[in-house]
């Protein structure tokens, strides 16, 4: 009994022998590999459950002969897609089948990642020193002097050494199960094929990550007899490759993983979802200002609010049962630099959502007075921290300056954060774009987890208003 | 015990051993020699078996490479006369699994929530059903994974951050082969490196859902908005041929509903779709309604799933032999043929009397709503064309309005590439008589403004306001 297909319909559509044998060359080492593969999966009795992942190189056609779920990955990926099999079905048994080109080179930061990750998949790695499918170029595993058809002289000191994988993989945290075995003997088939089974068993078990490096003959690309290449794996592989188990451990924990959530409810509750009225204030829309869209931009350093003020303004606006936007600047810088925000509030729907040339600015500090301010348009208005600005840069005749100290105002209130509220307050007062209660309902929104400090963001707002009420032009 | 090791013995069929030799390597008793005769079948020189003093040890079976080569089997007279359909009395059958359709969840929906253009992505995938999600990190579309990794846990979803691109996209192609739907936010140089995994989705035949969020380039660019990832994702899907389809929101709204267009779509074709934002549709917050439903997804029966009902099913792009690989080419072309005339999506905006038309996708297209609305108000004839599929490009409803139109302008945050699309599709469509077509572009991590589009459209020949 084994896990192979009664005949290989892929290969040649089964026809004449191909039904019935593998495109190996004779001696190849991948038979001897997929038939300890193949027996591993019946005697566990996880033929139902096994996805085998099929690599690029000479077995890239493993899924011509495993009758299990077969998947064929692009050169290298095998282990990212192990892993995407694995977590869509935590109940299969994922197995990666990879040569030293696919594992050792091309798809190192994959096997590498997968390793560490630790998730529980099986890996079978077939190391034959040598590229087969594209006819014999140096592998990873290539030995020193060893010449190839990209070798012709020999590997030498300007082409590295051989890659050591199941030593590399072993030091690593996460796997499990690392172990070398060969094929050249009886003894090392044996122990070949009870590497295998346990690399599969530790995956039943949801223990974690396995890797079995299986040193291969390569008859055809070494220019050997089947035999003279057992012999040459045994006596020139394995000075540098030593078989044994190179880790095996207990796991730290045991894999277990849900089903996934489809209740409603849990859903949208994660993502915020509201059936709550909320009380609207204002007549109609803002008109006085514009008859259709309000643009506004604040801006600030990172750090000033602007961003969280600008959210302010557009929930309030929707609140109100109109459209909006914000888009913030964004970018490296994004922590500590310069932070301006756009918004824009429409009766019916927000088009353009940048703001060049406002109506409103709301600056929080010099720079940002120098560089806006000469942008807002006709009859705009400009509401400005006299904390820290301390000149205009030529403006439109029309546009109107509200100067408010917002940073003394917060420092005065024991908590230089609320800058922006105090803002929010000059903004009201200023323009009467929103009525004080809807901005202060958006407030109480944003601060549903930390009611505490709505007292004091109401005081903030309070105060905001009564300096944009004093307030004189610079 | 008629099977007892006792009464097994080796035995061959010659037309099933290649010669390699290993079991006359293995055999501690010399049974096994290599044969003389060329076997005309293979070509190959078989080994002959002596089993005088066979102790039934099974090692030269242990040795054989090949599947039905060198096995224990009843002792008869004939060594060689055993085919390999018998090998162990069983036939494997396996019961096939009916494909489980998904299911609509009626949800209340609501008020509408104030949400990022990314966020609105991902609230639409978890909606769609989507429970896994691999990405890595790259702005301007890293919010949309971060919403991910917070809310799949919650719903024992899977959020797993690749090593990279590249690694990413091969995570998908294992979650969407096993059936699932799945999806991934990146950008620009991102999409770069997920183009070989997409040709192999394609190929494969794997549904997922990709968004790229498009940013200033070529190269590391930067990480402003930019539409220059159009010729990729209508032309230059990997290698091979390649197509999918490919959406273009404009809203945050859009951004949920055509990403839970997207999930009903890839399952239809078996086939990835594509979401294209732009750096500011990713990074804008605005009002977004939720459905009335969600999904709860089903199981396709072509998955590679790893249960019995799934054993059977391959997920695969090779084919090696050229008629099979020209079949499954033809089969997918008859697909694209379907995505073309089923799937081509666009809006008009004051196109019913319009004599200049701006065509514009993404972002750019609501810059060139603003001006279509103050252009209108100065009494200009003008409309807007937003194709919502950018592949296949709504050349049908873009042809309708050809004959009133006196002039095209496309405005687009990239040099051309969508009047390219234009052009090649009307082209295609047999439209010769086509009006002027001029353009606003901007580039580099600009996009065209309101005011620029006005200026051009005050300045063309003919236009009075």
């Amino acid at each position: 009994m084994s896990a192979f297909y009664n005949t290989f319909e892929r290969h040649s559509h089964g026809e004449g022998l191909k039904g019935h044998s593998t495109h190996y060359c004779p001696g190849c080492g991948h038979g001897l590999a997929h038939k300890f593969l193949a027996e591993s999966i019946d005697e566990l009795g996880i033929q139902d459950r096994t996805i085998a992942i099929s690599p690029v190189g000479c077995s890239v056609f493993l899924y011509y002969y495993m009758d299990v779920g077969n998947s064929q990955a692009a050169h290298g990926r095998a282990p990212a897609v192990a892993i995407g099999h694995k977590m869509a079905n935590p109940n299969s048994i994922v197995v990666s089948y990879q040569g030293d080109g696919d594992l050792a080179s091309i798809g190192l930061a994959e096997i590498i990642s997968a390793a560490q990750m630790g998730l529980p998949i099986s890996v079978i790695f077939v190391n034959n020193a040598i590229y087969g499918m594209t006819g014999g170029q140096m592998a990873p595993t290539t030995l020193k002097g060893m010449k190839t058809m990209t070798s012709p002289y020999g590997r030498n000191e300007n082409m590295g050494s051989p890659l050591k994988m199941a030593e590399l993989i072993a030091q690593m945290d996460s796997p499990i199960y690392v172990e070398r075995v060969a094929l050249f003997d009886s003894k090392q088939r044996i122990r070949a094929k009870k590497a295998i089974k346990k690399a599969l068993q530790i995956q039943v078990e949801n223990k974690g990550f396995s890797f079995v490096e299986v040193l291969a003959e390569c008859p055809t690309h070494l220019h050997l007899s089947p035999t003279e290449a057992q012999d040459w794996v045994k006596n020139s592989m394995l000075p540098v490759f030593p078989l044994g188990v190179k880790k095996d451990v207990e796991p730290t924990h045991i894999f277990s993983f849900e089903k996934p959530s489809f209740e409603s409810g849990k859903l949208l509750a994660l993502i915020g979802a509201t059936a709550e009225d909320v009380p609207k204030f204002a007549n109609s829309f803002p008109k006085h200002i514009d008859p259709l869209d309000i643009s506004l931009k604040l801006a600030g350093s990172g750090g000033d609010g602007a961003q969280t003020a600008a959210l302010l303004i557009t929930r309030t606006a929707i609140n109100e049962g109109f459209d909006s936007t914000h888009i913030p600047s964004y970018g490296p810088e994004s922590r500590g630099g310069t932070s301006y925000a756009d918004v824009h509030i429409a009766e019916m729907e927000v088009l353009s959502p940048s703001a060049p040339d406002p109506h409103i600015l709301i600056a929080f500090n010099q720079p940002s007075m120098d560089k806006f301010a000469p942008k807002v348009r006709e009859n705009g208005i400009i509401i400005g921290d006299s904390t820290v600005i301390h000149s205009m840069p030529a403006i439109d005749p029309t546009v109107k300056v509200v100067m408010v100290p917002m940073s003394a105002i917060a420092t005065e209130l024991g908590k230089i954060m609320v800058k922006n509220v105090v803002a929010l307050g000059a903004l009201q007062a200023a323009t009467g774009l929103f009525p004080e209660q809807s901005f202060l309902t958006a407030i109480q929104q944003g601060l549903k987890d930390k009611k505490e400090l709505f007292p004091l963001n109401v005081e903030a707002f309070h105060r905001g208003m009564e300096a944009a009420l004093k307030s004189e032009k610079i | 015990m008629p099977n007892s090791r006792e009464n097994l013995l080796p035995a061959v069929d010659p037309a099933y051993c290649k010669g390699c030799a290993r079991c006359i390597d293995a055999c501690l008793h010399n049974c096994i020699e290599m044969g003389n005769e060329i076997n005309p079948l293979t070509g190959l020189t078989p080994v002959i078996l002596h089993l005088e003093d066979c102790t039934h040890c099974g090692l030269c079976v242990t040795a054989c490479p090949e599947p039905y080569g060198l096995h224990m089997d009843s002792i008869t007279d004939d060594y060689s006369a055993v085919r390999p359909e018998t090998f162990d009395g069983v036939v494997k059958t396996r019961p096939k699994a009916a494909s489980i359709p998904s299911t609509k969840i009626p949800i209340n929906p609501g008020k509408p929530i104030l949400i990022k253009g990314t966020y609105a992505s991902s609230i639409g995938a978890v909606l769609a059903g989507c429970r896994h999600f691999y990405g890595y990190p790259i702005t301007p579309s890293t919010e949309g994974a971060e919403l991910m990794a917070k809310l799949l846990p919650n719903l024992d979803g899977i959020f797993i951050q690749a090593v990279s691109e590249v690694a990413a996209i091969n995570m998908l192609y294992g979650t969407g082969g096993a059936g699932l739907p799945c999806m991934t936010f990146t950008s620009s140089p991102g999409f770069s490196l997920m183009l070989e995994g997409i040709s192999y989705m394609i190929g494969s035949e794997v549904p997922s859902v990709i968004v790229n969020i498009m940013r200033g380039g070529p190269g590391l660019g930067n990480i402003a908005p930019e539409q220059s990832d159009l010729k990729l994702v209508c032309h230059g899907l990997g290698h091979g041929n390649t197509q999918c389809v490919v959406l273009a929101p404009a809203t945050p709204q859009e951004m949920l509903d055509l990403t839970m267009l997207a999930f009903e779509l890839t399952f239809k074709y078996r086939n990835p779709v594509i979401i294209i934002g732009d750096g500011y549709l990713g990074q804008i917050t605005g009002k977004v309604s939720l459905p009335d439903y969600m999904i709860q997804p089903g199981l396709p029966d072509w998955a590679v799933y790893g249960d019995a009902g799934h054993r059977g099913n391959l997920i695969a792009s090779i084919d090696i032999t050229e008629p099979d690989l020209e079949a499954r080419n033809i089969r997918l072309n008859h697909k694209y043929d379907t995505m073309i005339k089923a799937e081509q999506r666009s809006d008009s905006f004051f196109c019913e009397d319009a004599e200049i038309l701006l065509v514009a996708m993404n972002t750019p297209a609501q810059m060139a709503k603003g001006a279509v609305q103050q252009l209108r108000s100065e009494g200009i004839k003008v409309g807007l064309f937003r194709p919502i599929t950018a592949w296949p490009f709504p050349v049908d409803a873009l042809s309708k309005l050809i004959p009133q139109i006196r002039q095209i302008v496309v405005v687009e945050a990239s040099n051309g590439q969508l009047e390219d699309e234009i052009r090649l599709s009307l082209s295609k469509a047999g439209v010769t008589q086509l009006p002027p077509i001029s353009f606003v572009r901007r580039f580099g991590g600009i996009l065209p403004q309101t005011h620029e589009i006005v200026e051009k459209i005050h300045a063309l020949e003919g236009v009075v306001a």
